[in-house]
């Protein structure tokens, strides 16, 4: 089921606000130029846009608060009627119907407007149409002003109403003025609900969570009601009225046995029987609070007839008293247990529960023998239980401590520590020992540790890993003398000659003979290099006779040609870096890359004009 | 799941009733309320375009309120001579004879006045209109197969037709009126009353710029329309009930989509 939550209702705003709003947005969201040379159907199209602009604008708006808003019919009726207590589902649906109406007038004069438009003639009368449409329409708008202020003033009290599930686990508190409802749900639930002397400090319906038995319970605190029949009740008393009339609830009444509230017993019981029919189908229990006051054994003979009535009657009656919390517990399990049993009799009545049934097969196992086998239960749980039944008291707890001490108390957690020996509790421990930091040499596995170094095996273990280690670090440090090179070519890089290859495989064991078709030889042949293949014997040296092959020897390079010291070649080549910067940065190719990648950037073709140049807008 | 509590109802001012407001809360407060007219008058400075021309104008209207109200307050506070404690009518003697005279020339006024309006014209609220040309009230709609004809022509005002109307064949009628600019209805507003009434229109009794556009049914600025007033409920003297009364056009009803009439009584 879906949780009733009002707080997702946008804000609704004032007329004149509303009115601001969408003028301005039609100023700002439409185009704002045009002239009187331009041809009639660009004026017309130009006017008749903001007219329709504006009508949409109203359109979605008021469409968006009618939908927002919950309608009466369509809401749980618990939620129905207390919104009629509390708003008066008369104003309501009237204020509402004000907005569909504005909503339709508005569409109706932009539709006038807009064929009125068709035959403006002129830049002057299209604009006349324009400014009385939307001086029309903004006065629809402000004849709304007091319907949208009551929906301003229901959606933030909406939004606050608690969030309860009509339809789950729910435990209803009522009874007089200040008998103890919110005091009870205080207790039992997390809900911080106010507790004052006087009377109605409770003014509204407030819900809190708790659990039981594994399942999630609503408890639902009520203002007080008072005796008096139905029609004389105000809102606040009428939201009680409409809790109890349309939840599926536990019903407590909570009565007050020491009459501080004010009213006599009497009083309440005739309150009781008067409400009594609004009690009808639930599980009814009577809290018959205050009893740290006075106890029902305690009262006149009257009095307790009273309740001994209401017994005989069948309903249980509990004595509690939130101060003390005595019986707290009692009420809440019995309440909880009466619906429980309430809620699956009206379910196994119903029709659905034959679809779960006859899933539901529930096995037991069968005795293969006459041996007794009960459950296991560890003889700590077993005490601990034992404990929890009798309520003993817990063990004290630091703060029951620090409440005893007052100032002298200090918190020592030391005292709690488990050690071997317990003088060395507290012990001062060092934070630096010997240059080292303690932190860093903590090991929870120590002692274990140091019970293996005791042993002989190990000893001797542990000898010759140590003497392995120290050799392993000699010869690391004897061959990274040996090595002169410094860092080497890798292996690939260098050429292998064949016959070298051939030998070193032969070596190994390989046979090598006949090898000419191999691929490592044809493809040796293959290569340039001519002059490893074939040794032609060659006479003296002969010299290049081209004069370019010549000078290329002889001539520097273009970087070199030219400088006359290392400091001018260093300025040089300075000088071209910086030259290449601009171009890098640009992502150029070099300087006759003129390639422009964006012709027409986005962020200077769009956008109004309004004070930049052509460089930024 | 978990059991947190939901804020339900009053939970703000709760809180405020159970754990008071922060501690620096008051200084805060006043702080706030001293800096708004600084920022106030910032926002006035930098304001530019339309939001500022709406903005000043508020805020004059704002400020001689101000000023009114600050005006009232002294006025209590000080005593003033109360000038006119001499009453109406009462005056000094060597005023006393000149007062006749002034009487005798309102009266002699007011017989030339009724002199110069010729006898049978009506006493209307607008006696003088803008007259509109033809060009300005029919446009030309050109016809046949090269477009040279040009004897139609379409009424761009606003205009009555009667309930009865029924158009000539499209092939003959030579003065077009468009439904978009037929209106039934016009705001009449009764000068003494000082009510407005949607009024059904029964007919076009004169158009003063001419009659042709009077027997055509356009209604201009100035235009006198007999409208249908059994709403209003008069009666004659005779016991008759009156259901038809003139009233006069006091806008342009072309440039704003409706026709404003004062009823002439």
């Amino acid at each position: 089921m879906a949780l009733y939550n009002f707080k997702k209702i946008m804000v609704v705003p004032t007329s004149k606000e509303f009115i601001d709003i969408t003028l301005s947005k039609t100023q700002r969201k439409t185009p704002t130029v045009v002239h009187k040379h331009y041809q009639i159907h660009r004026i017309r199209h130009f006017y008749m846009r903001k007219v329709k602009f504006t009508q949409q604008n109203y359109h979605d708006r008021l469409s968006q608060i009618l939908t927002d808003f919950p309608k009466l019919d369509d809401i749980h009726p618990f939620y129905a009627d207390l919104m009629n207590v509390l708003y008066d589902k008369d104003h309501y649906k009237l204020a509402l119907g004000q907005i569909n109406i504005a909503k339709n007038l508005i569409d109706n004069v932009s539709k006038d407007y807009v064929r009125l438009m068709k035959y403006g003639d002129s830049l002057y009368r299209c604009k006349q149409l324009k400014r009385a449409a939307l001086g029309r329409m903004c006065t629809i708008m402000k004849r709304q002003k007091q319907s949208l202020e009551y929906l301003e003033q229901v959606r933030q009290h909406l939004s606050r109403l608690p969030t309860i599930d009509p339809n789950t686990r729910t435990l209803l508190l009522c009874g007089y003025p200040n008998v103890g409802k919110s005091s009870f749900i205080n207790k039992v639930t997390r809900a911080d609900v106010e507790v004052q002397p006087y009377a109605f400090t409770t003014k509204s319906l407030f819900v809190g969570h708790m659990d039981y038995k594994y399942l999630r319970w609503q408890v639902v605190d009520t203002p007080g009601i008072l005796d008096h029949p139905l029609e004389e009740r105000n809102t606040i008393e009428m939201q009680a009225i409409t809790a109890l009339a349309h939840l599926r609830s536990a019903v407590l009444y909570v009565m007050d046995v020491s009459e501080q509230c004010g009213q006599t017993l009497e009083q309440q019981l005739e309150l009781f029987n008067n409400i009594r029919p609004l009690f009808a189908n639930k599980p009814l229990l009577i809290v018959a609070n205050k009893c740290d006051v006075k106890k029902i054994s305690e009262l006149t003979e009257e009095d307790q007839k009273i309740f001994a009535d209401l017994t005989a009657e069948g309903i249980s009656v509990i004595e509690t008293s939130t101060l003390t919390e005595e019986g707290v517990m009692t009420v809440k399990t019995e309440a909880c247990d009466k619906l429980l049993a309430h809620r699956v009799d009206g379910k196994m009545k119903g029709k659905k529960v034959h679809d779960v049934l006859n899933r539901l097969h529930l096995a037991v196992p069968a005795k293969r023998d006459e041996k007794a086998r009960p459950p296991f239960i560890p003889e700590g749980a077993r005490i601990g239980r034992k404990t929890m039944e009798v309520d003993a008291p817990k063990r004290k707890t630091e703060r029951d401590l620090e409440v005893e001490m007052g100032d002298d108390y200090i918190l020592d957690l030391q005292k709690y520590w488990d050690l071997m020996n317990q003088d060395e509790k507290y012990d001062v421990i060092p934070e630096i020992w010997e240059g080292h930091n303690i932190a860093d040499y903590i090991d929870p596995d120590i002692m274990k540790e140091e019970l293996k170094v005791k042993d002989e095996e190990m000893q001797e273990i542990r000898q010759l890993a140590k003497q392995i280690r120290e050799k392993r670090k000699l010869k690391i440090v004897c061959s990274k003398d040996k090595d002169v090179h410094g860092p080497r070519l890798p292996r690939t890089v260098k050429k292998v000659e064949r016959k070298t290859l051939e030998k070193e495989m032969g070596d190994l064991g390989l046979d090598m003979t006949g090898k000419d078709d191999s691929h490592y030889a044809v493809n040796a042949r293959r290569s340039r290099s001519v002059g490893v293949a074939k040794k032609r014997k060659r006479e003296a040296s002969v010299v290049p006779t081209s004069r370019t092959r010549s000078q290329s020897a002889s001539r520097p390079p273009r970087d070199q040609s030219g400088v006359r010291d290392p400091k001018m070649a260093k300025q040089a080549k300075k000088l071209m870096k910086n030259q290449q910067k601009d171009m890098n940065r640009q992502g150029k190719k070099g300087e006759a890359d003129r390639h422009v990648f964006d012709l027409k950037p986005k962020h200077l073709f769009s956008g109004k004009r309004k004070s930049g140049t052509n460089d930024h807008r | 799941m978990c059991l947190l509590p939901q804020p339900q109802n009053e939970h703000i001012e709760l809180h405020r009733k159970r754990h008071g407001q922060r501690l620096d809360h008051q200084e805060r407060k006043r702080k706030k309320e001293s800096r708004e007219a600084h920022e106030r008058s910032h926002k006035a400075r930098k304001m530019i375009g339309l939001k500022a021309k709406l903005y000043h104008k508020q805020r004059h209207s704002e400020k001689i309120q101000m000023k009114k109200t600050l005006k009232m307050h002294e006025q209590r506070k000080t005593k003033q001579k109360n000038d006119d404690k001499t009453p109406e009518g009462a005056v000094p003697a060597y005023l006393l004879d000149r007062e006749g005279q002034s009487r005798a020339k309102i009266l002699s006024n007011m017989i030339k006045q009724k002199r110069k309006e010729k006898a049978g014209k009506w006493e209307v609220p607008l006696p003088k209109v803008r007259a509109q040309g033809e060009t300005e009230v029919l446009k030309v709609i050109r016809t046949g197969k090269r477009q040279k004809k040009a004897w139609k022509r379409m009424v761009t005002k606003v205009c009555f037709v009667g309930d009865n109307f029924t158009r000539k064949p499209p092939k003959y009628e030579r003065f077009i009126r468009p439904m978009g600019l037929r209106f039934k209805k016009a705001h009449v507003t009764h000068p003494e009353l000082k009510a407005t009434f949607c009024l059904p229109i029964l007919g076009v009794k004169k158009n003063p710029s001419s009659p042709l556009y009077t027997t055509l049914g356009v209604i201009t600025k100035g235009t006198v329309v007999e409208v249908n007033v059994s709403e209003l409920g008069l009666v004659t003297q005779g016991g008759k009930v009156i259901w038809g009364k003139y009233a006069q056009v006091t806008n342009n009803p072309e440039n704003d989509g409706c026709i404003n009439a004062v009823l002439l009584v």
